[in-house]
């Protein structure tokens, strides 16, 4: 044990020795670069058009965050070991490296802070995950929407408003949306890209989950389990729409509201 | 190729063997063709034609007999026949099965030398790789533009299947098919496998089964993906069949081969071989094939069950007979994921292994590498559900699930310490083993960490089922489990050929390879992100950009692996004849001469240290020339060194 004068002069001496310093700047250059770049997946997948998207975004990119040091130390390390030592020549270099076996308090360092970092990951996604489950609407009532899955189409019925059916999706905006979702034949998967929600439409089982849009628009729906033939046309549109035009929607289909 | 003449005074003729003297692929093919015909016409008289499941009917029993035939042509079943007559095999028998004295016709014949076997394994995965390849480059000039019409919906997803399945198969045998049978015997100072004709068996097995796997592409494809999921797999045309086949052939193919080398590595280790002295690689491979080992029969009771709804009407998976298509989907996974570590370990245990040898070091933290292996493996069982978050089936399960999944973040962190660890300060010699392994840490990370927004369930809710997915797997199986087989393959292609391999085209197709892939699969995840789906024949102009820029990489992957085969073919027909140890290597393997003879070591060696001495002034560690007399105590009589050993030395 070395007292805390002993260890601040080796912390020191460890400080200006050159792979330190060399490592040390490229470990930071590439987590400045890293962490630039974690902002990019959220902007590919785009403006999110529920609290779910915001939540999935927000995810990315902090979770890209968060993998930016260990990506860049595990390559700054390497990467430098290369540039310094590298041997060049058609035989094996004339003498071996230090003969390193091993270092525990490296390896424990390593351990802690890959276990932190996985009970955060797990944290975060299990309070995301009841977040995303039962979104927060300010209206009252949530509107059901049964969906059904069969090749190549999807039906969309809305049993509460004298099961109007349509094949495009029509919603309206803030208000809490339950899908009840199930297929006619094989399994297809019921996704609203924008809005960050998918499930399977199984045959002979139900499944559901829950969405409030929030902002006013036409989105993509698309299946995302390969279903036959034209699976790649199996595609619709979400159309978020005020809550007074939804009610027009609705009567103007046959329905009531 | 003459190395079977040198030992044990040369016989002129073979004498043993019997009937396998005449068996070889010509006849197999030919009694299988013949099987099959018979399978065909039998059952086509006598299943009633008004069902409408006799075609998959038809084309199963033909495929088995198609199996049955060509094992039976190879000579597969004359053990076990003699055995159950009574009459065991006798030396010259044995001596024939192993290939002595046969020239090339050996590669052709049911030959149980393990070092036959590995370069047949080698063969047929460059085979598979070829197609599969070029089924990647249907699909990806397909993609190329929003609506490129360059192949009809059916074709495609033909095309999707079949390219996954044979990949997957392929990556699944690329490592420990080819460097467990042929490298880990020497490795671990053997003389041949525990079970030799096991050996010859899976190999022939998966041979068999490979005409199974191009028949499906003429009887409708496999219009699925690979992941088969029912119930649409009870609606496709017989191409299913095919898949099913082929998938039971290669479980059992699987799980004998498994046994084989499990076994091998418990009992036949060289003395003084202990746990803590094995080589990373041969417990990468003993954790891949002992995964593999529960894992198939998954596969197989999904394929078993799924044959029964096809052939009989069973309806295991039809909703509107009582069944229900997630225990399909729980089967496969439970195969599935366990599947990827199959291909990923043994890829990544082959790069730690020859890391040491390119740095000059130790292998930093053995003990580490080992525990991480063995929690990969233990962990990689019970996440099999993350690929169904989205499916419905449990949603209370996907908190326990995410947890495991995150949790394989810890082990998989040791594993890139233990690379990371050997390269620090080491004396990093570029060559093309060490390139592949400097690769794998740039791919690997990204396909673990792009696995790691998977994990998350919200997340997959948005990313499931999309390019963001095809994208991430392929980081892992290909950037990390192909690169990781090709730096093996160029590691140990003095060993097994006898002769250098070409560096310069082996750098220019590394190059092409790498940019490629990583230009490829960035693309993939930009149109992923964007939100385009997997499996589609024709996508939405929004991600036209993406595409191009993946279809350009694939291309140039694909002529990368072109001169990756050019570099292989001529290497091995006229490159530089190779020193019994080019780089300085302390493994066992490296001690047999070029050519390798027959049953690989005249007298067995005793190991008293681990291959990983490098920089450490014990003489007893030091490598190349010193090995001889160091490494291996040559000579039976030295029983004083390290004999506490479990290995047993026959």
């Amino acid at each position: 044990m070395s007292t805390g004068a002993e260890f601040g002069e080796r912390a020191r001496r460890w400080s200006r020795r050159p792979e330190t310093r060399g490592i040390f700047l490229l470990w930071t250059a590439l987590t400045v670069a890293l962490v630039a770049f974690a902002f990019v997946p959220s902007r590919i997948m785009g403006p999110p058009a529920s609290s779910t998207m915001r939540a999935v975004e927000e995810t990315m990119t902090v979770f890209s965050i968060a993998a930016a040091p260990v990506a860049a130390i595990v390559w700054a390390i390497s990467l430098y070991s290369l540039l310094k030592w590298r041997h060049r020549g058609a035989g094996p270099p004339p003498e071996d490296g230090p003969a390193i076996r091993s270092n525990g308090p490296v390896t424990t360092l390593w351990l802690v802070i890959s276990s932190v970092l996985c009970a955060l990951l797990l944290i975060w996604g299990l309070a995301e995950m009841e977040a995303v489950g039962d979104p927060a609407s300010s209206a009252a009532a949530p509107l059901v929407v049964d969906v059904t899955g069969q090749q190549w189409v999807w039906t969309f019925s809305y049993p509460q408003d004298g099961n109007v059916e349509s094949d495009q999706l029509y919603l309206p905006k803030n208000r809490l949306v339950v899908f009840n979702v199930t297929s006619e034949d094989v399994i297809h998967s019921f996704w609203i890209v924008q809005m960050g929600v998918k499930v399977d439409a199984n045959p002979g089982e139900t499944t559901n989950i829950r969405v409030v849009p929030d902002k006013l628009g036409v989105f993509d729906i698309r299946c995302a389990e390969l279903c036959g033939l034209l699976h790649a046309d199996m595609e619709t549109s979400a159309h978020v729409v005020t809550s007074g035009d939804f009610a027009s929607w609705v009567t103007a289909q046959g329905g009531h509201g | 190729m003459s190395e079977a003449v040198v030992q044990h005074g040369a016989v002129a003729h073979p004498t043993g063997g019997g009937a396998m003297q005449r068996l070889h692929l010509g006849t197999a093919v030919l009694t299988g063709v013949v099987c099959a015909a018979i399978a065909w016409y039998l059952s086509h008289h006598i299943l009633h034609d008004d069902t409408p499941v006799v075609s998959d009917q038809v084309t199963t029993i033909t495929m088995a007999g198609w199996a049955i035939g060509f094992m039976a042509g190879i000579g597969a079943f004359r053990g076990p026949w003699r055995w159950m007559l009574g009459k065991d095999q006798t030396h010259e028998d044995e001596t024939f099965y192993a290939g002595k004295d046969q020239g090339v016709g050996r590669y052709f014949r049911f030959t149980t030398d393990h070092k036959v076997v590995g370069i047949q394994y080698l063969v047929v995965t460059m085979v598979m790789l070829g197609i599969g390849g070029t089924l990647a480059m249907m699909i990806r000039t397909d993609l190329v533009t929003p609506q490129s019409g360059f192949l009809g919906p059916q074709t495609y997803n033909a095309v999707v299947g079949l390219h996954g399945l044979i990949m997957i198969i392929a990556t699944i045998i690329m490592v420990t098919g080819p460097f467990g049978n042929f490298i880990v015997p020497i490795m671990i100072g053997a003389r041949d496998m525990a079970f030799p004709r096991l050996n010859a068996l899976s190999l022939w097995l998966i041979v068999a089964a490979l005409p199974v796997f191009v028949s499906a592409a003429f009887l409708g494809g496999i219009p699925t993906g690979w992941s088969g999921y029912a119930p649409l797999s009870d609606q496709a045309p017989p191409g299913m069949d095919a898949f099913l086949m082929f998938i039971i052939i290669f479980a059992i193919s699987t799980a004998v081969a498994g046994a084989n080398i499990t076994t091998t590595i418990l009992t036949m280790r060289a003395r003084g071989m202990t746990w803590n002295r094995t080589p990373i690689f041969v417990w990468g491979t003993m954790a891949s094939v002992g995964l593999a080992i529960p894992a198939f029969p998954m596969f197989m009771s999904a394929m078993v069950l799924l044959g029964l709804d096809r052939t009989t009407g069973a309806q295991f998976f039809v909703a509107s007979g009582g069944g229900n298509g997630w225990l399909y989907a729980n089967l496969f996974w439970i195969m599935g994921h366990p599947e990827v570590y199959v291909i990923v370990i043994p890829a990544i245990a082959a790069l730690m292994e020859l890391t040491p040898v390119f740095t000059r070091k130790p292998l930093f933290n053995y003990n580490a590498a080992v525990l991480a292996l063995v929690g990969i493996v233990g962990l990689s069982i019970m996440v099999w559900a993350h690929h169904m978050y989205a499916s419905g089936w449990a949603p209370d399960l996907n908190g326990p699930f995410m947890l495991t999944t995150e949790l394989i973040s810890i082990p998989t962190g040791l594993l890139f310490l233990v690379v990371v660890g050997t390269i620090w300060r080491g004396r990093v010699w570029t060559t093309l083993p060490m390139m592949s392994t400097y690769a794998m840490l740039w791919n690997f990370i990204i396909g673990g960490i792009t696995g790691i927004y998977l994990s998350d369930v919200p997340a997959d809710y948005a990313l499931h089922g999309s390019m963001f997915v095809t994208a991430h797997f392929h980081y892992t199986l290909m950037g990390a489990g192909l690169t990781g087989a090709i730096g093996a393959l160029a590691f140990w292609f003095p060993k097994m050929t006898g002769r250098m391999l070409d560096h310069r085209a082996g750098l220019i197709s590394f190059w092409l390879v790498q940019i490629g892939f990583n230009v490829t699969f960035f693309g993939m995840f930009a149109v992923g992100l964007a939100g385009q789906p997997r499996r589609v024949q024709h996508y939405s102009s929004l991600f036209a950009t993406g595409n191009l820029v993946s279809t350009m990489g694939a291309y140039a992957i694909g002529i990368g692996m072109l001169v990756l085969l050019y570099a292989i073919v001529s290497s091995w027909r006229h490159g530089a004849i190779a020193p019994a140890n080019p780089w300085g290597s302390k493994t066992l393997e490296w001690t047999v001469p070029n050519p390798i003879p027959l049953e690989n070591f005249e007298v067995l060696p005793v190991v008293v240290a681990d291959p990983y001495g490098y920089g450490e002034g014990d003489p007893s560690s030091l490598p190349t020339k010193q090995a001889h007399e160091a490494v291996l105590r040559v000579g039976a009589g030295s029983p004083g060194h390290g004999n506490d050993a479990d290995g047993e030395s026959s």
